[in-house]
């Protein structure tokens, strides 16, 4: 991994952090409870940033899938699984957060309506894009099968926003990416945004470490080091 | 007569002030059952266990790149 892309992982991370501890003050201390849903409304505060950092996630993925089936570079393919598999983890962070939520507010851990079921939908895709990548023998092809996933994936997220205007859902609305502007309370509008950035550092950190280390599993895998950084002697191979 | 009336009309005042305080300590008890600790233990296992996840995430990459590098070291 270079000093460089360390050194940015490590800024994003700490200023990520700090973000963090402040936005768990907003939500415990500062944010007034939400009227009709109580305290449990709070997880409104983890449940949307980490949904936010999922689908920016998948983006890099489609955009990377994109560049890769064109070029085939190897970057953008480290670039593509580095994103996936943080999309992943932050698509299993809503999956989790959301039945805590609607156990309290509609009396039920899991309902079959359509922005729940898409997103699980979305998890599963994704679930096939690392499935897809080891399952042929020949890793460039399994990296160009995996490619058409992260482009064809994508398209579920815009599905997943407008699930809950175009059907019948129990699911709520938008209320902040609305066309007459967001009609949250502007403290918790605050939080919320904290709360977006603190994630979106937080997963830019994680993410360039793990490019790091797919770039070092890549060198080491075709015996040299990756772009940057200067050829180590050769050692012990393990 | 007027006696009757006096008298009734203090049972319906007493009906009613009793029905209407009924009311509000079903309101109170309605508004403390709401305020059972569910919802809050809720909110904590949903914050703690979105913190384990990545922070399971975090220790796989850390543990992948400190083997990696220091198989490169060697």
């Amino acid at each position: 991994m270079t000093g460089k892309l360390r050194g940015t992982a490590l800024a994003a991370g700490i200023l990520g952090v700090g973000l963090v501890l402040v936005v768990h003050w907003l939500v415990f201390f500062w944010v007034s409870t939400e009227r009709s849903m109580g305290v449990v409304q709070r997880i409104f505060y983890i449940h949307v940033p980490s949904a936010w950092v999922a689908f920016f996630a998948f983006g890099i993925v489609a955009v990377c899938s994109v560049v890769y089936l064109w070029l085939e570079d190897e970057r953008v393919d480290a670039a593509a699984v580095s994103a996936a598999e943080g999309g992943m983890l932050f698509t299993t962070i809503v999956l989790v957060t959301g039945p805590f939520w609607g156990k309290i507010a509609w009396g039920a851990w899991w309902v079959w309506e359509p922005r729940l079921t898409l997103t699980l939908l979305l998890w599963f895709i994704y679930l096939g894009y690392f499935l897809v990548r080891r399952s042929t023998e020949n890793p460039q092809k399994g990296k160009k099968f995996a490619a058409v996933v992260g482009v064809v994936g994508v398209l579920d997220i815009p599905l997943i926003h407008l699930s809950v205007a175009w059907f019948r859902s129990q699911h709520p609305g938008a209320v902040v990416l609305k066309p007459e502007g967001p009609t949250l309370d502007p403290g918790m509008l605050t939080t919320l945004f904290t709360g977006l950035g603190a994630f979106t550092l937080l997963f830019l950190s994680l993410f360039m470490y793990r490019y790091g280390l797919e770039r070092l599993t890549h060198a080491r895998a075709v015996g040299r080091t990756p772009a940057g950084q200067e050829p180590q002697p050769q050692g012990v191979a393990s | 007569m007027k006696t009757s009336l006096i008298v009734l009309g203090l049972l319906a005042g007493l009906a009613l002030a009793t029905t209407v305080s009924a009311q509000s300590a079903e309101e109170v008890a309605q508004a403390l059952s709401r305020q059972s600790l569910r919802p809050y233990w809720h909110v904590f296992i949903a914050y703690a266990l979105a913190w384990l996840l990545v922070m399971g995430w975090v220790v796989s990459i850390a543990r992948r790149l400190g083997r990696l590098e220091r198989d490169q070291d060697l």
